[in-house]
């Protein structure tokens, strides 16, 4: 690993948003579409429901980091280039997520066509609030959880995909993608907890915008089955 | 006994030596163990038997007479009877009298969970002491017979795996409201366990047969087949890990001492030793990185353990663990101990935390 974590404040702050992954984790153990896709219970049409929730929330994904990024002023410079390369490096995933809905067999016009779910609105809002104040240092908590969530799918999620269903071309390439630059991102990350996290308000911000991106995300999930 | 000695004790299945036991013991890492059946499968020693030795040796290493105790509260995953509660049994063996009783039942953290009620009766003066023994003799579980009784000839991995793992024995603590006058104590400054068993389903089990456990519900259970036989046949007697369910256990357990860490229970660089019921992969687990780099980890250095000496024994594993570490090291006044019992059972983790005390 490049960096690690090295300042009291920001190891307070690692800290914190570690308590506030467990608990996101303990709670996504019990939402159903979870349940059922980690106990290899989930049906073909679940999948294709999942993917197409996700991606409603993906393909906004690059607009509040790059919002975020023109946000940061002239003293935080290097965060806003740290924030830009990132966005770049993400802003298709949402290829991948309808590369992997067509090879279920799903219709691309359907998955382009969807609509966000109630927790995606309300996440994809929230970020979009955030990232348009100045210097919104608290979306290093919102990149924690999101990083967190790409790397549970790439070990865990991505493996009970490839468990349940059998496919020609691989189906679940946008949960495994995330894992190749796990470390690089989580680097990035200790970097950018280090560098502006300061002071006990900073901590608090961060672990306060972490909680509400973990609760919304939640939603999110949630949202999956209620379709109609 | 060695690794070599397990299969000889146990009995080849179907007279087939096991292909997955070197890949678990590597990674359990355990080297030796106990039995209390012999190489005919023949009990030695009962568990209530085994947990009353325990007993003994333990009120004989205090300065307290039987007739001084007060209560009793034991555990085990399984005891020899169904009915009545082990307690009776271990009171009976021990021939104590007119104590009050408490038998915690669940697997690992069960140990815990006894103790917790003799040190809740203690704080509350109910009672002046108690005497909190743990025991497994889970190895009557693991007979080749068993496995034969199955219909099909393929044993799964679940109910292999922990035939490699567990093993049999017996730990004992005397819990008292004052300490020693002569010998150095532990006092016990708090005890805290946290459930998730509404989060995850069923991780480690007997009573249920295999496909009840991959489908995640539990219609079926052991008592439900007309005959017990059926039941034996269906697999449902067997003992099971989920090991896909198994990683959750380091998340669960690491959750539960960050949140001990923020309610102010555990001060990490406080702490001198910990005895863990953990296997020592786990530190090399990505959320172990996590912990230093935040600063809240307990350095290598300071954890004990005699799991790979004595074998893992479920509940009395903690005690057992305990029983060495004070025998074979010298401790000093105000060293703090954190024990930490993380169960699969259904996702139940147990926390302690002890100080060394001097007589007064």
């Amino acid at each position: 690993m490049e960096h690690l974590v090295l300042t009291p404040t920001g190891k307070k702050c690692l800290q914190s948003l570690l308590q506030v992954w467990l608990n996101f984790d303990l709670a996504l153990s019990k939402v159903p579409i979870v349940q059922r896709l980690e106990q290899e219970r989930l049906s073909l049409e679940d999948y294709q429901h999942l993917l197409v929730n996700l991606r409603q929330q993906v393909i906004e994904g690059a607009r509040w980091i790059t919002r975020g990024a023109s946000s940061f002023e002239r003293e935080f410079v290097d965060v806003r280039s740290n924030i830009i390369s990132h966005a770049k490096e993400e802003h298709k995933d949402y290829l991948l997520l309808e590369k992997d809905y067509v090879a279920t067999g799903g219709d691309l016009v359907v998955i382009q066509s969807g609509s966000k779910n109630v927790g995606t609105e309300a996440l994809h809002s929230f970020l979009m609030y955030r990232a348009s104040l100045p210097n919104p240092i608290d979306l290093v908590g919102a990149r924690w959880i999101i990083e967190g969530l790409g790397n549970k799918m790439a070990t865990k999620w991505s493996k009970a995909i490839d468990n349940q269903f059998s496919f020609d071309r691989s189906i679940s390439t946008f949960m495994s993608f995330h894992g190749k630059n796990d470390e690089k991102h989580m680097a990035e990350l200790y970097e950018l907890i280090d560098r502006v996290c300061q002071s006990e308000k900073d901590v608090t911000a961060i672990t306060q915008s972490a909680k509400v991106v973990a609760k919304l995300y939640q939603l999110q999930l949630e949202e999956v089955d209620n379709h109609q | 006994m060695g690794n070599d000695e397990i299969e000889d004790v146990l009995g080849l299945i179907h007279g087939k030596k096991s292909r997955l036991k070197n890949k678990i013991l590597n990674s359990n890492g355990i080297k030796f163990r106990h039995y209390a059946i012999d190489k005919n499968q023949q009990t030695k020693i009962s568990n209530s038997n085994m947990a009353a030795n325990a007993g003994e040796q333990c009120l004989t290493n205090s300065f307290l007479s039987k007739k001084q105790v007060e209560m009793l509260s034991c555990a085990t995953s399984q005891g020899d009877l169904v009915l009545p509660g082990f307690g009776s049994m271990v009171q009976a063996e021990l021939n104590l009298s007119a104590v009050e009783l408490h038998t915690s039942h669940g697997i690992c953290s069960s140990s815990m969970m006894a103790l917790k009620a003799a040190f809740t009766n203690i704080k509350s003066d109910e009672t002046k002491n108690s005497l909190v023994i743990a025991s497994e003799l889970t190895s009557r579980l693991f007979k080749h017979t068993r496995y034969e009784r199955v219909e099909g000839k393929t044993v799964d991995f679940n109910a292999e795996f922990l035939r490699w793992m567990l093993s049999d024995g017996a730990g004992a603590l005397l819990v008292e409201n004052k300490p020693n006058s002569r010998k150095q104590s532990l006092r016990i400054d708090w005890v805290k366990s946290v459930s998730h068993a509404d989060a995850y389903p069923v991780c480690m089990s007997v009573g249920l047969p295999q496909t009840e456990v991959v489908e995640g519900s539990y219609t079926k259970t052991w008592q439900d087949y007309p005959t017990y036989a059926e039941a034996e046949q269906a697999g449902a007697l067997l003992l099971r890990q989920d090991v896909r369910l198994l990683d959750n256990i380091v998340s669960v357990g690491v959750q539960g001492f960050i949140k001990l860490i923020q309610q102010g229970y555990v001060k990490p660089g406080e702490i001198d030793h910990v005895l863990c019921h953990f296997s020592s992969k786990y530190f090399k687990s990505k959320i172990m990185t996590l912990l230093d780099m935040a600063g809240i980890a307990i350095p290598e250095h300071k954890w004990y353990t005699n799991l790979y000496e004595r074998g893992n024994t479920g509940c009395a594993a903690i005690f057992i663990m305990l029983d060495e570490f004070i025998k074979t090291k010298t401790l000093k006044a105000d060293e703090k101990i954190l024990c930490m019992v993380p169960e699969s059972g259904r996702f139940n983790c147990a926390y302690m935390q002890l100080t060394v005390v001097d007589p007064i």
